[in-house]
């Protein structure tokens, strides 16, 4: 099984679907379900680490081989460094930081159970570039790429491939508030200089996860190139 | 405690170094330690289903496991306590 966070939309939904289509056998984690998509959804909030714990060991328990762990669970806030609430600094770090590392902290031991697997995160094109107005979604993500590399060590050695793929402006709800302008701005540094969609992503997302990437990990992958 | 001290020296000879001497006191990590990275997680995953065949749950990645002073993994011994705890804690 592949579990999904942040599966009830943007990138997660689409990951999900993708897979869910392809004939995986799928489950998406979202805080709030969804009871219209194709594959199951399960209420879970990956920033209550209790909880985490209790859903894997429940799949533990239940024999459930889980053979990936996606997780696309993320939150953004665009505002200057000087104005940010030290609040909304907390809530990204909270989500984005912690919520995947306590995902990958009870999921990996199912995926050594498995015998391996695949881990991938989600970081943003923003941590490369910097980009101003973005100092503490930055910093989260920053911290998500920075985890996975060393966690791509630590698990290498249990077969367990941990990787990051950094979108850049992806028509999600996250993009909502960045204006047209400022997207075409990001765009431009990107190498590629267009925008990707959340196709693109769950496109990255089956190379990873095919066996034919068993030589890939610890890697961030940047959609577009930076 | 006695049956869980025997099954985690058991379980630790197992996954020691080969030729490590595995006693109640025996380091489990740091230094003089007798388990490698990877010896230390397929031990926490054994004991993991140690706990479920009994119909209890280890945590081996709670705060107490962490610290240096008091972490469970310093000897078979302390490993066993905080099994036998947990078990209590739950029952």
């Amino acid at each position: 099984m592949i579990v999904v966070s942040g599966a009830s939309r943007g990138i997660g939904y689409e990951v999900a679907r993708r897979l869910h289509e392809r004939g995986q056998s799928v489950v998406g984690l979202s805080r709030g379900g969804r009871s219209d998509a194709d594959f199951p959804v399960d209420k879970l909030d990956i920033r209550d680490d209790v909880a985490v714990s209790r859903y894997a060991r429940r799949l533990r328990q239940h024999g459930i081989r889980v053979d990936a762990l996606i997780n696309a669970a993320g939150i953004a806030s665009m505002n200057l460094a000087l104005m940010t609430p030290i609040g909304v600094t907390s809530d990204l770090l909270q989500t984005n930081f912690l919520g995947t590392v306590s995902a990958c902290k009870h999921f990996s031991p199912l995926l050594i159970r498995a015998g391996g697997g695949v881990i991938i995160n989600f970081s943003t094109i923003a941590v490369s570039l910097h980009l101003e107005g973005e100092s503490s979604y930055v910093a989260s993500k920053a911290a998500v790429e920075a985890y996975s590399r060393v966690l791509a060590r630590e698990l290498a050695k249990h077969q367990v491939r941990v990787n990051c793929i950094a979108p850049g402006p992806i028509e999600t709800a996250l993009l909502r508030g960045v204006s047209a302008n400022q997207v075409s701005r990001i765009v431009d540094r990107q190498l590629l200089k267009h925008q990707f969609k959340c196709s693109d992503v769950a496109d990255l997302v089956e190379i990873l996860l095919d066996n034919r990437a068993a030589s890939l990990t610890g890697h961030v992958f940047h959609l577009g190139g930076v | 405690m006695d049956e869980f001290l025997e099954i985690v020296v058991s379980l630790v000879k197992q996954f020691a170094k080969p030729g490590a001497t595995v006693s109640a006191e025996t380091p489990l990590i740091g230094e003089d330690g007798n388990l490698d990275s990877m010896a230390l997680v397929e031990l926490c995953l054994a004991l993991e289903d140690f706990a479920q065949e009994r119909g209890f749950n280890f945590d081996w990645s709670s705060d107490d496991a962490m610290s240096r002073s008091r972490s469970f993994f310093r000897s078979p011994r302390a490993l066993a306590l905080e099994l036998s705890h947990q078990r209590q804690l739950q029952e």
